[in-house]
This record gives structure tokens, C-alpha cells and sequence, in this order.
């Protein structure tokens, strides 16, 4: 049947089944690619989308759920992909393999949304349902912080090096 | 096949001095194309022009780089890009010694064309391997740059000097760009003036070890990072897998797609036949749409003729692994030194413990995927690998097609963490496209890849120490059986043990350790009834994470037998003498660089301080993966153990590390901190078994790993060093597991010697 | 033999009954047109439609409205609403208003046919003349929708409407709302609402074999359609009472801080219901459900709140772990609050109306199937989570949840789960 929706502030009308989970019509159909598939039961967080404004798993919401709705992927956050997020994600070189970054993104613009100077705990309690498997997470937190401009109790920050002295290095 | 050659002639505990050597013929500079090309030469320094050489490909291009008239500075990248930022990690090496801007620099992910020779990305190798190569090649193309800047502004070259992306002579500046476009550059270097290039001493790098951002980052914030899943091509279809009870041997008696012929999309079910038998007793769901595809897998029938392993456990295996250890004739002798024997026979007492380590899922984030089809009669597969050579051979089998008529694009990585050094997903792609006459983008869900996943398999080990009736340690065993994934996989690098068996270095990677023990012996053991049931796979780490766990636990309680303070103990033995001095180029400095690595771990962590209740800290040591590639690596790990409920939290994880020349170091940092934390996350929060042939948790609803609020705060140091860049990828994981597990014992005084370490083993250790 | 004799007695009771309670029909008239009727009138109406909601059951289709058609599975069997649109033939356009009223006050049909206590006219008994009269004017100033939805099916002897006389005398009294003079005129406006038109008692109270409600336990809650409408009184489970200020931003949004969201049929009372009502109405029916559930102030409640939510955050129970590593990856993004500031739009799982209900179909519902804009808060959406959680996934998480309500275990949970994947 054909669905109509909001897509990143255009109309979209796509004809699939009411099935269809919203990611792969997304993906597929309408041919944007920044939200992932991770595990396909709204566990992960990958496939992070905001319906209404506000972060929802694509993979288990279903195209009849989003029929009149509006959606923003990743790719619609900011125009011009600077949104203070995605700045910041920059700033604290927070993605890995990148893959899941996308969803914590979108779950981090809600989180800022609901929380907008976050804790550590509340940035843990509300980013647990976004896996990352390179486990960057110190600094996934240090990004929402940054961009929050809320301050973060973890040491996160840059490379500490040290410079043993000479007698350490050939005297165990 | 460069690590062939290398684990053909080492094994895991040589003292190999085998740097990754310059062994090209020469090197070339001219222009070809839209710029300045630099390149090794593919045989010999050619007679005619350089330039000439490389507008006819005659170049091996495994690393080149090229200046291009606007400037841009291009580098080539043959490794697979998962997480690590490897490409900006050895651009910065090119660019360091070209001196050139970091802001002209980019990356360009290249195919798998044999042209760029063995493609793999593993064993945190990428940097240490390329560091040479690639400063001297950026060296060369200076000294050309050089050259020809300083003809144009008429001058002689030694007045001349280059710096971000200029060259200068007084108050005279010519760019890279300007020399590229007016000048005339064809030149080319043997391999003695290659060798002889003059590299910069390590106080002039200007980006090597300097902060930096990686180029591939700002693609993954705003979607546009391509990964193999968001591969497309005109006219492809949606392949599911229906994937058979056991991973070997199943037959398919039957397809009954009746029920899946209503599904709009759906177009047919393929029954794979397989010459390289990769995928035994596949079926693939061809539709229109992978949400019509999964929609008809769910209701077409496949009567399936299963495997041998349908019935297999967990606990059979791991009652093999058991069994195997107890028969003397069983393995390889990695490590064999006269009198342990007697070591034993004359002890006072011997301390003997066995450690298990459950399965364990990669659960990369991006479930593997191919796109397959064939273009102007050459097969193409799109895709996130990391060893493009391993699977071109099989490839070529299952398609009955030469090697060099299939070519693999390489993806943005969704995650490797070893799992796509395994390409084994791209056969049934290929398969469903050539019996399709299409091109086929075969999409797993996560519950197929978790079946299909090639697992880090359960290990059981089994440890002795002989003590004399002063304590001192007179000798050890270690005893270690697995699943080998080298053996499955790659067998060709697998090397000799002193009784002249193969054995998987990856898979008993960790245990040959540089403390000075007494007489040392190393079994290693294949565990068949594991390879029978499933692949095993390299997971982050590979053996050194299981071996770790038992070593470092061992270690743990053989201090604890002694009444020596953890740290004492293992210092004491750390001696840079004999087998365990340290060699040149890469292990320089041998047990003192890791007694260093541990007495400043010491210094930072709260170690030796008094605790809150029911709290505890755990140490542990490791030299990362390889002998002849060593990461030092010391962790203190602080835990709190929640006697009513079983809970461990682990709270801090303090890690110092020596890599060598560190490259990139916010890359290095991001990868100690995932590392460590995929320690952690096997340890306490993931894992699974085997049940009746296959893994128990295939999804996100049982399969647990670390998510944020399981974070420690974590407090990393690399210790400050020139000496020879090694890898980082891994050596973290090694460590973290049995320093939890230590510090469990200190904070609860309970010794767990199994992960994954759940409440409830915590619970039934307490009540024991 | 038992039988006979039963089948007798019934016999004799329905020819009884017959005699008794014999209604005439109401003479036919023709379609009154909609301009006979004056605007005034006709806006009251509407607003009294919403009170009463009458669309939500009159209505199966959209595009059909008033036309009936709407589903009501009863253990006696399945009925289906009629059309109450001013056709001639298909709806009730050849009814008088005495008709009407005589159909609101006594559930007989201008046919003289008994109509079944589904349709509340044991509330709306209880509604002044006035307003029946504007409900009139509005009813009869729709559309005329030319549409007969299915015919009932109930088994026998249920589908005798002239039973229904008998159900009468038993369990309908006819009697108008009386003012508590008490209380004040808002209180009594709340509860003229409530009691009259908005029938709040037909979900929120159980029922008797027979289907009538219960009189000593009116508004303790009940199942109804597959759906748990909570206790409105002193009974409830709720940690926290139902405040005044709390129940009008419910009524008015659709959701609630401290309790969760209006689903079920609860959600098309708010969302085409009440919103025709002004907020003094909204405040009315609050201000009435508040003095039944004896709340507190809103400084307490939300002090208990807090108080609540903090102590199911800290539970660390080794039975209940499975339980809670599901809902913080799959839950706590959505729902996760900080104590001292739940958000409605965040609704907190441990306060919430579906977990400390007695059953837990609300919330399996919920959790299996989804929530579909503009069910609850308008704007907010959540997905089901059926086809991923295995049925010992959503035991285990039901069982978690449960247990950070406060609330005693629910029993058969399996069965429960079983039964939810069905609706």
C-alpha cells in the first residue's frame, strides 16, 4: 500500500507493505544509507531514527506506525552535518568502525532533548540501548558532554605518555 | 605472502629479529596521470623512465602515494578500515617523512586487485609492518621534491628544505603543487639508495606521535561512510540465507516455499551447490526486498539432513578439551626446556589449576553481508573484509573461476574484530548470483550471522607449577586446548612445535611468557570435536585472550601460594636475561620493558592501598600477542563485589602500555580503551555455548555484551619510546580479564577461574 | 432431568418477563433537517458526544462516522454497535427526540425492543433532559451514512432481547444524577460527567455474571476487551494517587508522569473524546476522580514519586537480573527518568498504571504490539517489541518490572504472554 510521510522535511509516499520496518524502507527505498541494521529487534540502537522529533528504533517500527509521521535520519539532523553533535563527535574522536554512530547520535539528540546537561548516569542509562561494539564508549560519553557542555566525571581525555628513566629501562 | 614466509620460519618463541624489511626492487617517482606518482617498482629499476613504468603500471603499488597539481597529497590504503584509523595512521607516517601539509592529505581505500599483493588486516600488525617502508618511501619522495624544486627556482638542492608541503630555500618557497604542475619529475631509487634515504631522527617528526584528528571520522558522524551493506549495483536482488542446523555436513532433502509465494517480493529459493564447501546445505531466499526476504525465509520449510555435530555441547567440548590435556600424546610442544620433568619430580609442592573460557560471539555490529555479481565477464564482490587473499581462493573454487577474474571492493568495516578475516560469506553471494545470472546483495540478520559466526571457541587449559620447599618456582606446564582457527582457516602459517606437530600460533599466542619461571613447557592441543561443530574464528586477540586468563590467574594464585605481594612476585621474575632478553628491532629491551610497564602501573593505580569493604584490585601482565612483536602491557583492574546480589562492578581499570613509536596517539588511546574493554566485556558480560550444535544466544535479548553504564573509568598510559612501532589493536584485551579476576579474589576472596564470570557463579563461589 | 426442569423455569421466566415489561414502538418521523435545529444547541451537543464518546463506539470506519460496526466480544458472544447517524433506514433519522431520550434513559429502542446493557444507559439514565436534547440536536445534524454493520451473534439465549427486561429489574434503577450538596459545584460537575455521559464505571468497574457492574465495587478497576482499565478509587495500585492537577494534564494530553498514557479505548476517549470539552469539564471530572482516589498534593506526590522511581533504579535482585538487562537495552532509552524530574514523555515503568495493574495484558500489550501515534501523548510513538523477545524474555522483563512497581508478582505469566501475542 502506499505510505505517506515526512522524510528529513520532504514528503515522502512509498509503496510497501505495513510491514515493512521503517529502517529498510529507509535504506532501500529511499535510498539513504546512514542508519544501520545491527540486530533487528530494537536492541542495538543502530538504526536509531527520530519519529516525531524523537529517537525510535527503524528495525521493529513498521511503515503502518509511520503513515502522517515525520522522520529525520542521520542525514537529516543538520543540513550541513554540523550539528553540535555531530561537531562534537569530531572534537572527541568518538567513532571506531563508525558503523553504530549514526544511532547514538540520533539517541544522544533525544537524550540532550530530555536531558540537556546530562550526567554521566543519565548518559548511561539512556545510551545503554546503543551498542558499540568497538566500545568507544568513553568517548561517546565525552562527545555529549562536549556538546551538553555539561561537565564529565571520567578521565576521559587525551594520551598520557611517560618517560621512564634510563636505570628503569635496563634494571628490572 | 609475506607472514607465511615469517610464521614458516618462526615459531611462536623465536627470538626472530624479523623486521618488516624493505624487499622491493626499487622505487619510482613520475608523473602519470593527474599528478606525481610514487611507488615501489614491481621488478627491477627500469631502464626507460620511471614515468613511463607507472603510466604502464609497471609499479606494485602495496604502497603509493601520489601529489596531485592542486596540491592534495593521495595515499593509497591497502588495510581494511574497522575502527583502528589505520589508514591516518599510516598516512601519517608517507607524510611525516614527505613533509607534507596534513591538510592535503587524504585516504583512498583500494581494491583487491593482486596488483596490491596480499591484502589482510590482523594481529594489530598494520602499522609495525609498514612503518619502514613507508617512512623511506616518503623519504624518497622528499628527496625528489626537493630536487625539483630546487631546479625551478635555480638553486641548488642542497641550500633547499622541505616543510608542510613546501619547498624552501631562504626566503624562497616553491609548493608541492607548483613542482608537481611545472616541473618534470621522473626519477627513480634502488634499492640501496632506497635503503640509505634519510629517515628523520624521531625528535623531527612533525606528525608521527603528534595529535591529530583521523581522516575517516567526520564521514561516520553525518551517514555518508559507505559499509559493505550500503553496497548497491543496477539490478540486484535480496538473498537470506537459510542456514543449516550444523555448520558442516548438512544435506538439504527438501524446499517447501509454498506458504512464502503469497509474500509479495518473493522470487525463489536457490539450494546452493557449493564446490569449495564452504556453506554445506544453504539455501538462499532470492526476493525483491530483504524485508520480502525475511518475511518468506520465515514460512518456507527446509527439511534439512543435519550433521554429525547436531547434538553437540558445550560441555562435551570442553570434556574433550579435558580429555586431550590428560592424553600426553596429544599437541604440539610450543615450548619444551630440559627438566621440567624433573622439576616436577623433585618439587615440594605443585600448585595445579584448570581455567575454562566459554564461546564467544564476535557480534561485529554490521552482520556480514556481500554484494556478488559479474561485470564485462569479471566476477566483482563488494564487501567489508580483512584478508581479501584468504578468500579469493575459495572464491575461485566455489565459482570455478581463475583468481585473477575476481576482484573484491573492500567496504567501510561494520566491525572486523577478526570476524571478516574470515570471508566466508562472501561464497554464498556469489554462489546465489552465478545461479541466478544476477547481481545477488545477500544480507544476514543477526540471528543468522550469530549461527554462522566463526566463534573465539571454549578453551579448557590446564596449569602446574613445581615449587621447592623454599617457594621458589622450578619449573611450569601449561596445557591449552581450543578450537584453532588457523588450522580451519589458514593452515599454511601454521608452524612446527619441538616434537615436530603443527600447531596454531594464534591460538597459544600470549603463553610463552618472559618471566623466568624455572623449566617451562607449552602444550598446545587442537580440540577436533570444536573444529567439527563449528569454524573457529580469530577473535580480537585470539588465543592470547584465553591463554591470559588462565596464565595471569595462575601466576595470581602461585603468588598467593607463596604469600608474595602480586606485583613482587611477577617483578621478580621479569629479568632481562637469557630467553628472555630482548632482541633487535622489536622486542628490545625484553622482560625490563614489561617489569617497566608494571612497576608504573603500580605507581598510578591505588595499589597497596587499603580498600572499602567487599573492594579489591587485580594485576595482570602480558606481552600482548607475539613473542616477536611484543606490546607491553600491565593492568590494575578495581572491582566491587556485591555478596547479596552476585554483582561485580568493576570500577576502574588503570592500563600502561609500550607499543614502541606510537603513531597516532588518540588513535592508539581509542584502541587500549576498546580493547580493554572487550577484556572486560568477555569476562563479565558476554559469552555463550554451544547448544545441540550450534550457539545458545544469537541476539541482543541473551547475548549481553558491555554496554555504557557497565563502563569503568579507565586511566591509560603508554610509556614514551622510539624504539620500533608495534601494534595496539589487541594487547589491551589480553590483560583485563585476569586482572578482574584477580582483583574478585581480592575483594571477595573468591577465585573464579571461568569466564564469563556471572552473579550467580559469584553467588555459589561465596556460598562454597 | 435438572435440565428440563431449568429450560422450564426459563420458559415461564421469559413469558414473565414479557408480560411485564412489554415497551411499545414510538412512532416514526420524518428526518428531522439539520437546520431545524439552532447552532447553540448543536455545539453543546458536540460537546456532550465527546463527553460520552460516542463516536468511539458508534464509529468503525472513518470515513463512516456514527455508522456503528464497532466489535464488542462479550462472553455471551459478540455484539456490534448500530448506526446512531440520522439515516432513515440504517440509523435512527426516523427518531423522535422522545424516542432518543426514551433509548438514552431506558435502553429500549423507538421499535420498543430492549437494547443490551453495552450500550450505557445505566449512565445515561442520569443525564438531565437538557442535555439529552442537545445531544440530540447534534446526533441528528450529522451525516446520514448509508452503512449496516454486522448482525450480532450471541448464543442462545442471549440473543432474546426481551431478556434484557429481566436484566432490567435486576440491575437498572433509571434514577437521575443527584448533587452531593457537599460538595461543591465543580465536584459535582466531575461526577455528573462521570456518571452520566461519561460512563467512566462501564470500564473501570468489574461485572457480574451477567455483565452488570458490580455495585459495592464501582470503579475497582477491571479487564475489559482485552485491555485493564485501573481502579479509579481508593483500591488502586498506583505508588502514587492520582492528583488533580496530574489527571487534568492526563485527561487533556493523553498521558501522565506518574502513571503512563491513555491506550486502549482510554485513548480515544482523550484524544476524540474529551478533547471537544473545555478545560473547566477537564478539571471538573479530575477534581471529582481525585476525591475518590484520596490524593495527596502534588508536592507529596511527587516526592513519593521520587522516592519510588529511586528505589526501583537501586533494586539489584540476582532473580530479576535477566529481567532488567533487557529493559536497559531495549527500554531505558525511552523510559529511563531522573527521579526528581519524571517526564510524561519518558513514561517511568515503576510508577506506571500497566505495571502495578493487577494484569498484566496492558502491559504485554503494549510491549508486544507497540503504541501507534496518536495513541497516548500526541506526537509519540513506540514500536512492538514481539516479533525480537522471545516469550521467556518478556517473562523476564514483565517479571522485572513487576517487581520495581512494588507490586506482588503476577501469576501465570506465560499464559499471559501466550494470550498477548494473539491480540
Amino acid at each position: 500500500m502506499t505510505i505517506q510521510f515526512q522524510l528529513n522535511g520532504e514528503a515522502m509516499s512509498l509503496d510497501v507493505p505495513e510491514d515493512t520496518p521503517l529502517l529498510w524502507a529507509i535504506r532501500d527505498h529511499a535510498g539513504l544509507t546512514g542508519t544501520k541494521f545491527g540486530c533487528g529487534i530494537g536492541m542495538c540502537g543502530a538504526c536509531t531514527v527520530h519519529l516525531n522529533g524523537r529517537a525510535t528504533r527503524s528495525c521493529i517500527t513498521t511503515m503502518g506506525s509511520v503513515s502522517g509521521q515525520q522522520i529525520t535520519t542521520i542525514e537529516g539532523l543538520d543540513q550541513d552535518g554540523e550539528h553540535p553533535l555531530q561537531q562534537a563527535w569530531v572534537d572527541a574522536q568518538a567513532p571506531q568502525c563508525g558503523y553504530c554512530q549514526s544511532g547514538q547520535i540520533m539517541q544522544a539528540a533525544t537524550l540532550l532533548q530530555d536531558f540537556p546537561k546530562p550526567t554521566d548516569e543519565q548518559i548511561n542509562q539512556v545510551m545503554s540501548g546503543n551498542l558499540c561494539r568497538c566500545m568507544a564508549y568513553v568517548r561517546i560519553r565525552k562527545a555529549i558532554h562536549l556538546a551538553a557542555g555539561s561537565s564529565d566525571s571520567s578521565s576521559a581525555g587525551s594520551p598520557q605518555f611517560y618517560e621512564p628513566g634510563q636505570e628503569e629501562m635496563s634494571n628490572a | 605472502m609475506r607472514k607465511f614466509a615469517k610464521y614458516l620460519a618462526n615459531s611462536a618463541t623465536e627470538q626472530a629479529s624479523d623486521t618488516p624489511r624493505l624487499s622491493r626492487r626499487g622505487f619510482l617517482i613520475g608523473a602519470a596521470g593527474a599528478g606525481l606518482t610514487m611507488a615501489f617498482a614491481s621488478s627491477g629499476i627500469p631502464v626507460a623512465s620511471a614515468a613511463k613504468s607507472i603510466s604502464e603500471g609497471a609499479f606494485e603499488p602495496t604502497i603509493w602515494f601520489q601529489v596531485r597539481p592542486d596540491g592534495r597529497v593521495i595515499v593509497n590504503i591497502v588495510e581494511a578500515e574497522m575502527g583502528q584509523h589505520v589508514g591516518t595512521a599510516l598516512a601519517r607516517i608517507v607524510a611525516d617523512e614527505l613533509e607534507a601539509d596534513w591538510n592535503d592529505v587524504e585516504l583512498h581505500y583500494v581494491d583487491s586487485d593482486p596488483k596490491w599483493g596480499l591484502m589482510v588486516t590482523g594481529g594489530s600488525w598494520s602499522v609495525w609492518e609498514n612503518f619502514d617502508k613507508l617512512s623511506r618511501a616518503g623519504a624518497a619522495g622528499r628527496t625528489a621534491l626537493i630536487e625539483e624544486g630546487a631546479k625551478l627556482m635555480g638553486v641548488s638542492a642542497g641550500q633547499c628544505q622541505a616543510r608542510g608541503s613546501q619547498v624552501i630555500a631562504g626566503d624562497r618557497a616553491i609548493s608541492y603543487a607548483d613542482i608537481v604542475r611545472d616541473g618534470n619529475i621522473d626519477r627513480s631509487f634502488s634499492e640501496e639508495e632506497l635503503k640509505a634515504m634519510p629517515i628523520k631522527p624521531p625528535q623531527e617528526r612533525r606528525l608521527i606521535g603528534e595529535e591529530s584528528k583521523a581522516l575517516d571520522i567526520p564521514d561516520k558522524t553525518d551517514g555518508t561512510a559507505l559499509y559493505g551493506l550500503d553496497a548497491t549495483v543496477e539490478g540486484m536482488v535480496y538473498g537470506r540465507p537459510l542456514v543449516p542446523p550444523t555448520r558442516y555436513g548438512t544435506g538439504i532433502n527438501s524446499v517447501d516455499d509454498s506458504k512464502a509465494k503469497s509474500i509479495p517480493g518473493y522470487q525463489q529459493t536457490l539450494v546452493l551447490d557449493d564446490a569449495s564447501g564452504t556453506v554445506p546445505g544453504w539455501a538462499v531466499v532470492i526476493a525483491d526486498s530483504v524485508h520480502a526476504a525475511n518475511a518468506a525465509a520465515e514460512v518456507i520449510k527446509v527439511d534439512w539432513a543435519a550433521g554429525k555435530t547436531a547434538d553437540v555441547s558445550e560441555q562435551q567440548i570442553l570434556d574433550e578439551g579435558r580429555r586431550l590435556i590428560d592424553d600426553a600424546s596429544t599437541g604440539a610442544l610450543v615450548v619444551n626446556e630440559d627438566g621440567v620433568d624433573n622439576a616436577f619430580s623433585s618439587a615440594d609442592s605443585v600448585l595445579e589449576q584448570e581455567y575454562v573460557t566459554h564461546s564467544v560471539l564476535h557480534f561485529q555490529l554490521e552482520p556480514v553481508n556481500a554484494l556478488a555479481f559479474q561485470k564485462d565477464g569479471r566476477w566483482e564482490i563488494h564487501t567489508g573484509n580483512q584478508w581479501q587473499s584468504l578468500i579469493l581462493p575459495t572464491l575461485a573454487k566455489a565459482l570455478g573461476e581463475k583468481e585473477d577474474n575476481i576482484v573484491m571492493r573492500t567496504y567501510l568495516l561494520g566491525g572486523g574484530f577478526g570476524r571478516r578475516l574470515n570471508g566466508d560469506y562472501c561464497v554464498p553471494a556469489a554462489l546465489a548470483a552465478k545461479q541466478l545470472g544476477k547481481p545477488v546483495k545477500l544480507v544476514l540478520t543477526r540471528e543468522d550471522d550469530s549461527r554462522f559466526d566463526s566463534i573465539r571457541s571454549p578453551s579448557v587449559q590446564k596449569l602446574r607449577m613445581a615449587f621447592d620447599s623454599n617457594g621458589q618456582v622450578l619449573g611450569m606446564e601449561h596445557h591449552a586446548t581450543a578450537g584453532w582457527p588457523t588450522k580451519a582457516m589458514a593452515p599454511f602459517f601454521m608452524p612446527k612445535g619441538e616434537n615436530g606437530e603443527k600447531f596454531d600460533p594464534f591460538s597459544i599466542h600470549g603463553a610463552a611468557h618472559w618471566y623466568s619461571l624455572g623449566a617451562h613447557r607449552l602444550r598446545a592441543i587442537s580440540n577436533e570435536l570444536a573444529s567439527d561443530t563449528f569454524r573457529p574464528g580469530w577473535l580480537r586477540s585470539v588465543g592470547s585472550g584465553w591463554v591470559n586468563w588462565a596464565l595471569e590467574s595462575f601466576i595470581d594464585e602461585a603468588a598467593r601460594k607463596t604469600g608474595e605481594d602480586a606485583i613482587e612476585f611477577r617483578l621478580s621474575r621479569l629479568k632481562a636475561e637469557g630467553k628472555n632478553a630482548g632482541s633487535a628491532p622489536n622486542s628490545v629491551g625484553g622482560a625490563n620493558r614489561q617489569a617497566t610497564v608494571l612497576k608504573r602501573v603500580r605507581e598510578i593505580s591505588d595499589w597497596g592501598k587499603d580498600m572499602p569493604a567487599d573492594t579489591g584490585l587485580g594485576v595482570a601482565t602480558t606481552y600482548g600477542q607475539e613473542r616477536n612483536m611484543p606490546t607491553w602491557t600491565a593492568c590494575v583492574a578495581r572491582v566491587h563485589v556485591n555478596r547479596d546480589s552476585g554483582k561485580v562492578t568493576l570500577q576502574k581499570l588503570t592500563l600502561v602500555t609500550d607499543a614502541g613509536t606510537i603513531v597516532h596517539p588518540d588513535g592508539a588511546l581509542a584502541q587500549v580503551e576498546g580493547a580493554a574493554l572487550w577484556g572486560a566485556s568477555m569476562a563479565l558480560h558476554e559469552g555463550t555455548e554451544i547448544e545441540q550444535g550450534e550457539v545458545r544466544d544469537t541476539n541482543l535479548n541473551t547475548y549481553t555484551p558491555m554496554r555504557m553504564r557497565d563502563v569503568p573509568e579507565i586511566q591509560a598510559e603508554f610509556i614514551k619510546s622510539t624504539e620500533t612501532a608495534v601494534g595496539l589493536g589487541e594487547p589491551a584485551t589480553t590483560v583485563v580479564g585476569p586482572a578482574i579476576g584477580n582483583a574478585i579474589f581480592a575483594a571477595a576472596g573468591v577465585r573464579m577461574r571461568t569466564i564469563p564470570i556471572r552473579p550467580e557463579d559469584i553467588l555459589a563461589a561465596l556460598k562454597a | 432431568m435438572i435440565k428440563k426442569i431449568l429450560s422450564g423455569l426459563i420458559v415461564i421466566a421469559v413469558v414473565v418477563a414479557f408480560l411485564i415489561v412489554w415497551k411499545p414502538a414510538i412512532d416514526e418521523i420524518d428526518r428531522p433537517s439539520a437546520d431545524s435545529f439552532n447552532q447553540e444547541q448543536i455545539a453543546k451537543g458536540k460537546v456532550l458526544a465527546g463527553l460520552g464518546n460516542c463516536a468511539s463506539c458508534h464509529t468503525s470506519d472513518p470515513s463512516k462516522p456514527l455508522a456503528g460496526g464497532v466489535d464488542f466480544p462479550t462472553p455471551f458472544g459478540t455484539l456490534y454497535s448500530t448506526n446512531i447517524s440520522p439515516h432513515p433506514e440504517q440509523g435512527i433519522g426516523t427518531w423522535s427526540e422522545e424516542a432518543f431520550l426514551r433509548a438514552m434513559r431506558e435502553g429500549v429502542s423507538r421499535d420498543g425492543s430492549h437494547l443490551y446493557p453495552a450500550f450505557p444507559y445505566t449512565h445515561f439514565t442520569k443525564v438531565t433532559d437538557e442535555d439529552l436534547s442537545a445531544l440530540y440536536a447534534y446526533v441528528m445534524s450529522r451525516e446520514a451514512v448509508d452503512h449496516q454493520g454486522p448482525k450480532n451473534q450471541l448464543d442462545f439465549p442471549f440473543n432474546l432481547r426481551m431478556l434484557q427486561a429481566g436484566w432490567k429489574t435486576l440491575f437498572f434503577d433509571g434514577d437521575r444524577f443527584q448533587a452531593d450538596d457537599s460538595k461543591g459545584d465543580a465536584w459535582n460537575r466531575g461526577a455528573y460527567i462521570a456518571e452520566g455521559l461519561g460512563h467512566c464505571t462501564a470500564c473501570h468497574s468489574p461485572r457480574n455474571a451477567f455483565g452488570a457492574e458490580i455495585a459495592d465495587e464501582t470503579y475497582n478497576g477491571a479487564v475489559v476487551d482485552n485491555w485493564y482499565a485501573p481502579a479509579l478509587n481508593t483500591t488502586h495500585a498506583a505508588p502514587v494517587p492520582w492528583t488533580e492537577d496530574e489527571l487534568f494534564q492526563y485527561l487533556r494530553a493523553g498521558g501522565s508522569k506518574w502513571h503512563g498514557i491513555a491506550a486502549g479505548s482510554m485513548a480515544s476517549v482523550v484524544h476524540k473524546g474529551l478533547i471537544e470539552a473545555p478545560d473547566d469539564d477537564i478539571r471538573a471530572l479530575a477534581m471529582y476522580f481525585q476525591d475518590l482516589t484520596g490524593a495527596e498534593d502534588n508536592a507529596k506526590a511527587a516526592e513519593v514519586a521520587a522516592g519510588h522511581v529511586s528505589q526501583a533504579q537501586g533494586m539489584a535482585d540476582p532473580a530479576t537480573r535477566t529481567g532488567e538487562e533487557i529493559f536497559s537495552a531495549a527500554c531505558a532509552s525511552c523510559h529511563y527518568n531522573a527521579p526528581s524530574s519524571l517526564k510524561a514523555a519518558r513514561p517511568d515503568l515503576s510508577l506506571n498504571s500497566a505495571v502495578t495493574a493487577p494484569d498484566p495484558v496492558n502491559l504485554l500489550r503494549i510491549t508486544l504490539h507497540g503504541i501507534d501515534e496518536p495513541t497516548g501523548l500526541r506526537g509519540l510513538a513506540m514500536p512492538g517489541f514481539g516479533p525480537g523477545l522471545s516469550d521467556a524474555d518478556l517473562i523476564a522483563l514483565a517479571r522485572y518490572l513487576r517487581q520495581s512497581s512494588g507490586q506482588p508478582p503476577w501469576k501465570n505469566l506465560e499464559q499471559h504472554v501466550q494470550d498477548a501475542r494473539q491480540l
